[in-house]
This record gives C-alpha cells, sequence and structure tokens, in this order.
C-alpha cells in the first residue's frame, strides 16, 4: 500500500493513474449505445466515405453504402476498431493526462487526430489494394500489419508530442 | 542537459522500432501455429471448469477458432471468430519491447515473460468471453432458458471490455510495466523509482 502511495506520488505515477482513469470512461462512454450510433457508426462511415474519395483518386470508381466501401474490383466492411478511433482514445487520453498547458493538449489532440486519421485512411486504402492483388495476405495485412502499426503510431505520436513539450519547457 | 540525451534515446528507439515491428511479426507468425491450438486448448478447459455438463466445445480450424457445445444437435450452429484479432496485440507488444536497446538486460527478459504471461491471460478470457456470448445469444430458446438478461449483459460486456480496451491498450501498459525508468525517460519524465 505505502509502495502504491509512493509511486502514485511521483509525476509519473500520477500520469499513469490520470491515464487509465481517462482511459477508461473514454472506453465506457464509446460503449454506450446513443454514442455508438451517434458517434461511432457516423465516424466509421465518414473515414469509409474519406477512403472512398482517397481510392477514387485513383479511378476505382469505389462507393459506400453504410459502413462498405465497394468498387467493381473489390469490397471491405469498416467495422468498429477498425476506424481509428481506438488509437485517436489512446493518443489523446495519453495528451490530456499528461501534466502540459492546455493550449498544448488542445493543440496536440487535434494534431494527433488529423495524424491518425490520415493513417487511416491510408490504411483502409492499402488493405483495399492488398485484397484486389494479394488476396491471401488480407488477413495479416489488416490485423498484424495495420492494427499494430496503428497502435505504435499513437505511442509514436505521444512521444513526439510530450517530448516536443518537455524540450520548450527545458 | 537533459533535453539532447532525452532526444538521443527517443531517436534511438524511433530507429529500431520498424525494424522491431518487423521482427515481431514474423516471430508472432511463426509462433502461431503452435499457440492457436494451444489458446483453444486452455479456454476449452477453462469453460468447461465451472460448466454442468462440461460441454462446451473451442476448436483450432486454420488460425480460426470454431465455437459449440458436444451437448446440442450437430447442426445447432457453430460460431467462427478469427484468433488473430484476439491474439494480435503480441505484436506491439513485442515491438515496443525490441524496440529498447538492451531489453534483456536487468532482469528485462523476465518482466517481458511476465508481460508474455497477462497477454496470454487476456487472450483465454477474451476467447472465453467470445463462447459464452455465442452460447448466451445466439443459440435461440437453448440460450433464453439458460441464461439470464443479467448474465447476458455481464457476458456482452466483459466481451466488449476485452475486445477493445483490452486488446489496444494492455500491450502499452504492460511496456510501461516491463521498462518504466526507460519508457518514462523517453517521455521526459523523472520514473518513479529514481523519485521514490
Amino acid at each position: 500500500m505505502s509502495a502504491l502511495k509512493a509511486f502514485l506520488a511521483t509525476p509519473a505515477g500520477r500520469f499513469i493513474l490520470r491515464y487509465v482513469v481517462i482511459l477508461s470512461v473514454g472506453f465506457l462512454v464509446l460503449a454506450l449505445r446513443p454514442v455508438s450510433q451517434r458517434v461511432v457508426y457516423p465516424y466509421t462511415t465518414f473515414v469509409a466515405h474519406e477512403a472512398r474519395i482517397a481510392l477514387n483518386l485513383f479511378h476505382e470508381h469505389a462507393t459506400v453504402t453504410g459502413q462498405v466501401l465497394s468498387s467493381p474490383r473489390f469490397s471491405v466492411a469498416i467495422y468498429n476498431g477498425c476506424n481509428g478511433l481506438e488509437a485517436i482514445l489512446i493518443f489523446v487520453c495519453g495528451v490530456m493526462a499528461f501534466p502540459a498547458p492546455w493550449r498544448g493538449r488542445i493543440i496536440g489532440a487535434l494534431v494527433g487526430f488529423l495524424a491518425i486519421q490520415v493513417f487511416n485512411v491510408v490504411r483502409v486504402v492499402s488493405l483495399f489494394y492488398v485484397g484486389i492483388y494479394r488476396p491471401g495476405w488480407f488477413n495479416v495485412s489488416h490485423i498484424f500489419v495495420w492494427q499494430s502499426l496503428v497502435i505504435l503510431l499513437a505511442v509514436v505520436l505521444w512521444l513526439g508530442w510530450v517530448n516536443r513539450y518537455a524540450r520548450a519547457r527545458a | 542537459m537533459p533535453a539532447p540525451e532525452r532526444s538521443g534515446g527517443l531517436k534511438r528507439f524511433l530507429v529500431r522500432l520498424p525494424l522491431a515491428l518487423v521482427g515481431a511479426v514474423v516471430i508472432w507468425y511463426l509462433l502461431r501455429a503452435v499457440y492457436n491450438p494451444a489458446l483453444c486448448a486452455v479456454t476449452q478447459f477453462v469453460a468447461r471448469t465451472y460448466e454442468v455438463p462440461p460441454a462446451s466445445l473451442i476448436m483450432e480450424r486454420d488460425n480460426d477458432a470454431l465455437i459449440g457445445r458436444s451437448d446440442l444437435r450437430a447442426d445447432s450452429g457453430w460460431l467462427k471468430i478469427s484468433l488473430t484479432q484476439i491474439q494480435f496485440n503480441l505484436v506491439p507488444f513485442l515491438a515496443l519491447v525490441l524496440a529498447m536497446p538492451r531489453w534483456f538486460g536487468g532482469g528485462g527478459w523476465r518482466r517481458v515473460l511476465i508481460g508474455l504471461m497477462v497477454l496470454a491471460l487476456s487472450h483465454v478470457l477474451a476467447l472465453l468471453w467470445q463462447a459464452k456470448c455465442y452460447e448466451a445469444f445466439s443459440l435461440g430458446p437453448w440460450s433464453r432458458a439458460t441464461y439470464s438478461d443479467f448474465a447476458r449483459n455481464v457476458y456482452g460486456g466483459l466481451r466488449y471490455f476485452f475486445d477493445i480496451p483490452v486488446t489496444f491498450t494492455l500491450p502499452l501498459l504492460l511496456w510501461v510495466w516491463a521498462f518504466p525508468e526507460r519508457v518514462f525517460a523517453l517521455a521526459g519524465m523523472p520514473a518513479p523509482a529514481a523519485t521514490r
């Protein structure tokens, strides 16, 4: 008990506690049915449309129906877990839990959100082409490579943001 | 001057990370042929330890889990779920570990081993909640007769918790737990042990 108290008395301990609390609340809120219906599903559809626009730059004639992205050559359904919201939550909660000025946190959260958005569109588009040209690799690319990359991107962005902020303070 | 030191450590970490990710994917791609059947067998054993009659069936087929029951008709339906979706978080965990220079020193290998065991336990529980949800929601009258609304809500909540929050955040928390001083040094924060 005293070891826990000593841990929580350190800046790192307080950061971890704040991070876990904010992250838990974030995931709980995302799981609520009204939030799911009014935020998560529309957001996932928005991601599908972003990917459609990107694919049509390559003349794919892609369309979106609900959360299904289709072209004459391939289709993918974008589910919860594939929309980048988890990485955004991991990153934004890390930014919000870090003891930085609010201006820095808000700018960090917005920039990180946009970066993860762009990364996720690249991910969906690349998976679309993997599905067309190497369907046998789709599962491995989708889960092993891209889901891992999205998690690691959130960590790297957070480390970058913290270092930039910490260096500015030093 | 702490800032350049910190920045140098972060640079080294970022340079190593892509290679570490490739290494983690290769390790895991090779090991999953052994891990997936073991995961299914352990989960089936855990599921059967507290059910009467012990009839849950969880089998591995081509990196998927087939979930059913031996006391129902063979045509009563099976659930097929991707085991990769359950255990992929070993890849980011291994990548973050391998990206740390000399991660195995100072008892690091022991903490990594414990981290891997915790992740494996989370995979067993994730698969178990998938099986319980299948039984509680998908077997028609049998589900309604066997599971209460309360049980369905509990299993549904556990499945979500292990499917998304645990899967995505546990590797990060275990990485921080295994190397607190070095992770906080990357972030430019005083480590817990140093200030204790």
